[in-house]
């Protein structure tokens, strides 16, 4: 998501699995009989015709959640050996796209879909009939290409309000006051905010850093307008939509006074350093909470709307199966297919990895499962999960782009209509080369 | 070039000559000059060599650099920034260097040794160490002048701030630079100096100043050629913003490059800078007179 | 009085620059024995509240640290030792020889080094694959055996020597080989322990080109191994801290090394003077 932490280390996310590493898959006891819904693993088939086989996984960050899949796969299949590759986040995507060009590449590899375009022309279609994937899993349609599928989401990824328990109580709020519109939550915002004379002390909602990612480029739906024009490459950035949410933004920090573009570097931080009361964040920081900041007593509720009956709620991102390598050698690819295929067909596996990431499964079976529900960030996505739009695999230019426009508003005295339209123009160049077509029209739901 | 009539060469030395001059010849083209022209006519196509596609574009990707509003408004930024950062870092180097230098300084390896730990320390782990210090709630420099700035996001202050770690960060190569060229100094010009009744400061302008000269150039050279190409500190502790208020030029290419993969837009990008590098290069050859 | 007076003040204005030029690098080191919350936290104190050294201990057990840290001594001093070796002679010949061509091959050598790394790490990615070097050591030390910035540097150093010395060899008939390893290395000796202090630097940090090219585990260097916990989500400041404390013990260790080296280059040349 954010391409640029270059030296990040030790993501939230290794040390939430390993919280949850209590959750061992492959000490249950091997698996004899076939399992799954529709896609449907069989263990009694032997790989390879039984013979050793050794194949590559590479993934970034969390060694300890994908050797558990392994592992469990392995015992099923003594013969296969995985070997696990573990890479830094960043520099994972130009190593990747040029060992799968050559005769190096593993012949599995997690996949981002941020990264799509560097990578499907090295990735082989599953093996799978499309209308079992479409049956157990929900957002496969997006990623039809040409009628193959090669590589779907076993997560849905997306933004809740978090807030922080012991301030809403000091504030005199219960939990009835839980705002449901835009309108109430500014005025919570305001019963939240702690000024001393003109100096804030602690603000009522945060969303310095990202409130690109998890403002502008969403709650545009919440208004019924797509991310992209009809054509499904043309951005749709300078629109009434985008400003209003813009606009409303500005009026926040600026009219309310609910916070400040000098409080708190990133919203996130300072919601866990105890300085803001309320964040909008994405999945992933249920995660951080726990780890980093194990302090915050937090609740988390749904995003509010407009109105109360939104188009939708918010843009959705996935967490990508793994990819299989075109260019890896048959029985290396067949090890891949039949791995990808115990990692659908396996519950266990889903919700772990769900768990891992904070992602709402898209495995359709485990929309009520008990543990996925008992994560509240998850369980606050659960009733409207199908009122979330994927725009399909994004260039990191809209991300980028729009974070530059709202800094423009908010630093540099740039008024809103010059701002979009810049970024408007700016991406219209940055994408002009970019292959990349909205998938925004396959919304269940889509006018 | 002037006919230079060269002093009589033995065998040996033309034979050192050609050996050393071959194997440079050899290990540059290979390892740079096909890379950089692999490079070179990328820059007219559309790259992107991770995806595989690569199509003829003529020169559009220089007439996008040459009419690129931001580009030149960071290239200005970047002159600004090489400009301060060399001027400060030649300056404090020295000085500091001479004050160790001086009989009047005694634990002349502590203070080496303590000056030149930014230097070792990679400029990525430096640059948040300072991205925290200059946090406007829990920084330490608002803390400890009692000021309120959001330094990194103030487009008044942040390239300043900016600028300011780098300098930290860098003069201690110019001290141990120095350190280097003042203990190289002929013992006997300084001799001569003294028993010529010159003082400090004399000694240091017409003496020390002139013989160091060589050092200085040097020091300037690299300067501009690694400050032109600094990115990593904006990447960290900006990322260009707030707007585009602090994009460097080679923060441009780092962006087009590797996180939009427009690679040919990239070498374009790096071929105008090459240029206009050269061309400063030159000028600092110019000005210090050193025209061999 | 006067003298002992400016001597105070000289050394009271150097310590001072040396508090601001440590204090951040306190800071950092003693953040790498903190949490993430206290690193973070409002309340801030330059010493951990809560010290814990997982940090460090975390390192461990994401790869084989003694291992990598291994490789990477032997890359760089292989590679330093060869560039060293390299821009002495390359130096040497380009400040002491007149040649046509001279100042042409100069500036190209200089020029090499104006271009940004962004755009040719993969042209030259592509012919290691095209070499069969991949995962290889080779891929490490070949395309780091010359360097442009060590031939200038050497160029200038080597450009003040003077020049009589040189003539007085080669009348008592000392051939060029002689002259340069006996005589010109020996007295480059601050130069070649600066180059020394910056290649030992670049090769050790050097992340991306090692982690390209070499894909075995067992061959991997401590600074890939360092970033193996880059985070996609967050930043882990104190595993940052930790990894960045630790790599910069051989360098600055290297630096101490060759300091004394300096000394030792200076009381030569008072012996002689």
């Amino acid at each position: 998501m954010n391409k640029k932490m270059i030296a990040a280390m030790t993501a939230a996310i290794t040390a939430a699995v390993g919280l949850s590493g209590s959750i061992v898959m492959a000490s249950e006891a091997v698996p004899t009989e076939p399992f799954g819904d529709t896609v449907k693993y069989d263990p009694t088939v032997e790989i390879n015709d039984g013979k050793d086989i050794s194949v590559e996984l590479w993934e970034w960050g969390s060694d300890d959640l994908f050797q558990q899949v392994i592992d469990g796969y392995t015992a099923i299949h003594p013969n296969v050996s995985i070997k696990l590759v573990n890479n830094p986040w960043e520099d994972y995507w130009t190593k990747l796209p040029l060992a799968l060009s050559g005769k190096n590449g593993p012949a599995i590899f997690n996949v981002h879909n941020s990264y799509h375009e560097n990578l499907i022309n090295y990735m082989a279609p599953l093996d799978i009939p499309l209308e079992d994937l479409q049956a157990d899993f929900t957002g496969v349609d997006a990623h039809v290409i040409d009628g193959n599928v090669y590589y779907i989401d076993y997560g849905m990824m997306t933004g809740s309000v978090y807030y922080n328990k012991d301030m809403w109580e000091a504030a005199g709020l219960t939990e009835d006051d839980i705002p449901k519109t835009w309108d109430e939550m500014r005025e919570i915002a305001k019963k939240l905010t702690i000024k001393d004379g003109d100096r804030l002390v602690q603000a009522g909602l945060n969303f310095n850093g990202d409130f690109h990612q998890n403002y502008l480029l969403g709650l545009n739906y919440q208004l019924g307008e797509n991310l992209f024009q009809e054509d499904g490459k043309t951005p749709n950035v300078n629109s009434d939509a985008m400003k209003k949410v813009m606009q409303m933004l500005v009026d926040m920090y600026e009219v309310d006074g609910v916070g400040s573009k000098d409080f708190g570097e990133k919203g996130a931080d300072s919601f866990g350093q105890g300085q803001s009361a309320m964040v909008i964040q994405w999945g992933h920081y249920y995660n951080t909470l726990n780890t980093t900041w194990s302090d915050i007593n937090f609740g988390v509720f749904e995003i509010p709307t407009f109105d109360g009956e939104p188009y939708a709620y918010n843009r959705y991102n996935g967490e990508s199966t793994f990819g299989i390598n075109k260019n890896a050698p048959e029985d290396q690819q067949a090890v891949a297919q039949d791995f990808v295929k115990y990692f659908l067909a396996n519950d266990e596996a889903q919700v772990t990895f769900n768990l891992a990431m904070s992602t709402f499964p898209a495995k359709k079976s485990l929309a009520e499962n008990e543990e996925i529900l008992a994560n509240p960030s998850l369980k606050v996505l659960a009733e409207h999960i199908d009122r979330y739009i994927w725009p399909g695999p994004m260039p990191a230019t809209m991300e980028t782009t729009l974070q530059t426009a709202g800094q423009n508003i908010f630093f540099n005295g740039m008024d809103i209509d010059t701002a979009f339209e810049e970024a408007q123009e700016n991406i219209i160049r940055d994408m002009k080369n970019s292959t990349f077509e909205s998938v925004e029209s396959l919304y269940a739901y889509a006018e | 070039m002037f006919k230079k009539s060269y002093p009589l060469q033995s065998r040996s030395e033309i034979i050192l000559r050609n050996i050393v001059v071959t194997a440079m010849v050899i290990f540059f083209s290979v390892f740079l000059i096909v890379p950089i022209g692999i490079a070179f006519a990328g820059s007219f196509h559309e790259w992107n060599p991770l995806s595989g596609t690569y199509n003829f574009l003529g020169l559009d990707n220089y007439i996008e650099v040459f009419t690129s509003e931001l580009f030149w408004k960071s290239m200005l930024n970047t002159v600004i920034f090489s400009a301060v950062v060399i001027v400060f870092r030649v300056g404090l180097g020295l000085a500091i260097a001479y004050a160790i230098y001086s009989p009047l300084v005694k634990y002349k390896s502590f203070f080496r040794a303590v000056y030149y730990m930014p230097v070792v320390t990679p400029m990525v782990a430096v640059a948040f160490v300072w991205k925290f210090m200059y946090n406007p709630q829990i920084g330490t420099i608002n803390q400890l002048f009692h000021l309120d700035i959001n330094w990194l996001m103030n487009p008044s202050t942040a390239l300043l701030a900016v600028m300011i770690m780098t300098i930290w960060k860098d003069f201690g190569y110019a001290v141990v630079m120095y350190m280097a060229g003042l203990y190289s100094l002929p013992a006997d010009a300084m001799e001569a100096a003294k028993v010529d009744g010159a003082n400090a400061w004399q000694t240091f302008r017409y003496i020390t100043l002139p013989l160091l000269k060589p050092m200085t150039l040097f020091v300037v050279i690299t300067s501009i050629i690694s400050y032109i190409q600094a990115y990593v500190q904006i990447l960290i502790m900006t990322e260009g913003g707030p707007g585009t208020a602090t994009y460097l030029a080679s923060y441009i290419i780092y962006d087009e490059a590797f996180v939009k993969y427009n690679f040919g837009y990239a070498s374009a990008l790096s071929f105008v800078l090459f240029v206009i590098t050269a061309a400063f290069t030159m000028l600092s050859f110019r000005v210090s007179g050193t025209e061999e | 009085m006067r003298k002992k007076t400016s001597s105070i003040i000289l050394n009271v204005v150097l310590l001072l620059l040396g508090v601001v030029t440590v204090y951040p690098f306190v800071w950092m080191l003693s953040s790498s024995f903190k949490q993430n919350k206290e690193i973070m936290a409002l309340e801030q104190h330059l010493l951990p509240q809560q010290f814990i050294t997982d940090n460090y201990i975390n390192m461990n057990a994401h790869f084989n640290f003694l291992r990598f840290f291994a490789n990477s001594l032997l890359i760089t001093v292989v590679v330093t030792v060869i560039v060293l070796y390299t821009s002495t002679i390359c130096g040497y010949v380009l400040s002491k020889y007149r040649f046509r061509g001279r100042n042409l091959l100069f500036g190209f050598v200089l020029s090499t080094m104006m271009i940004p790394w962004c755009v040719t790490i993969i042209p030259k990615y592509s012919m290691i694959q095209h070499f069969g070097w991949m995962d290889s050591y080779k891929a490490l030390i070949i395309p780091g055996m010359f360097s442009g910035f060590g031939i200038f540097m050497m160029k200038q150093h080597i450009t003040s020597l003077p020049d009589e010395i040189l003539e007085a060899a080669r009348i008592d008939g000392a051939n060029e080989f002689y002259i340069f390893h006996r005589i010109v290395f020996p007295m480059s000796k601050n130069g070649i322990s600066s180059i020394a202090i910056f290649q030992f630097l670049w090769t050790w940090e050097d992340f991306l080109w090692p982690y390209l090219v070499i894909n075995t585990q067992e061959k991997q260097l401590l600074a890939v191994g360092l970033k193996m916990f880059n985070g996609q989500y967050s930043t882990d400041y104190g595993a940052l801290f930790a990894a960045t404390a630790i790599s910069i013990v051989p360098v600055l260790l290297i630096y101490l090394f060759f300091q004394k080296q300096f000394i030792a280059g200076i009381a030569a040349s008072a012996v002689k003077g």
